[in-house]
């Protein structure tokens, strides 16, 4: 999505307070795929595990990361994912669910369809790689796509 | 008097594990239902934005954690996509 859309929308990862950190609700996958960390207790830490996921999957939209008293989270409701279209006059078009269970990347990607067919249509070969990007950030969970969690392992 | 009583824990006890039960098969085991019920269950419902409210500013650090900017810089040229999210 973020590479059929990127002349098109603006995209900008907000990086939260983990979801299933190692001293709160660890998840068997993330230990498998060697995703160890405790809750960030400074800006410091959690800056390094953004950078981290950054360099592991060569995350290209653009990161911005919340302060640790989780401002933009709590009012965006973000933990432990969520999605967002906002428009150009400032109002919100699109609000995801909760993830992982309401994270749908398609939703958003319908949406853009919506707003751009003739992107959608010239670019429908491309429909392999739809959402990868958007689906990886904050996708570590059991839920993840098969296909991001078999690019985790080769990484 | 005493059978009611008893009947009524009987039943309070087998509806607990029902639930313990549906609650461990659909998480994952106990650990993930503790961790959704600790975690994920009291922030369902968090976030009172809803599609046309006016998507609120927010103040965030670069990637190096040097510097800030607001989420507003980033609205008003094109549709923007927000995603939520964290490595783990």
């Amino acid at each position: 999505m973020y590479n059929q859309y990127k002349d098109r929308a603006d995209f900008l990862a907000v990086y939260i307070r983990e979801a299933h950190p190692l001293d709160e609700w660890e998840m068997k996958d993330n230990i498998a795929q060697n995703v160890c960390y405790p809750q960030p207790k400074t800006l410091s830490q959690r800056v390094a595990i953004a950078n981290d996921f950054v360099k592991r999957f060569n995350f290209p939209i653009p990161i911005g990361i919340d302060a640790m008293s989780d401002p933009a989270d709590h009012i965006y409701g973000g933990w432990p994912e969520r999605l967002y279209v906002i428009d150009e006059s400032g109002k919100i078009v699109y609000r995801g669910g909760m993830g992982p269970f309401d994270y749908h990347p398609a939703e958003v990607s319908a949406w853009l369809a919506r707003r751009f067919p003739q992107v959608h249509t010239a670019k429908l070969s491309d429909a392999g790689e739809t959402h990868e990007a958007t689906a990886t950030f904050g996708a570590m969970s059991a839920n993840a796509p098969q296909k991001n969690a078999s690019e985790r392992h080769a990484n | 008097m005493r059978q009611a009583l008893k009947w009524t824990l009987i039943v309070l006890v087998a509806i607990l594990a029902i639930a313990f039960g549906v609650g461990c098969y659909f998480m994952g085991g106990p650990k993930d239902l503790y961790g959704f019920l600790r975690y994920a269950r009291p922030q369902w419902h968090n976030t009172k934005l809803h599609v046309g409210d006016a998507a609120p500013d927010a103040v965030l650090y670069s990637l190096d954690g040097s510097s800030t900017f607001r989420l507003r810089d980033h609205i008003g040229t094109r549709p923007l996509v927000l995603i939520f999210g964290s490595y783990t």
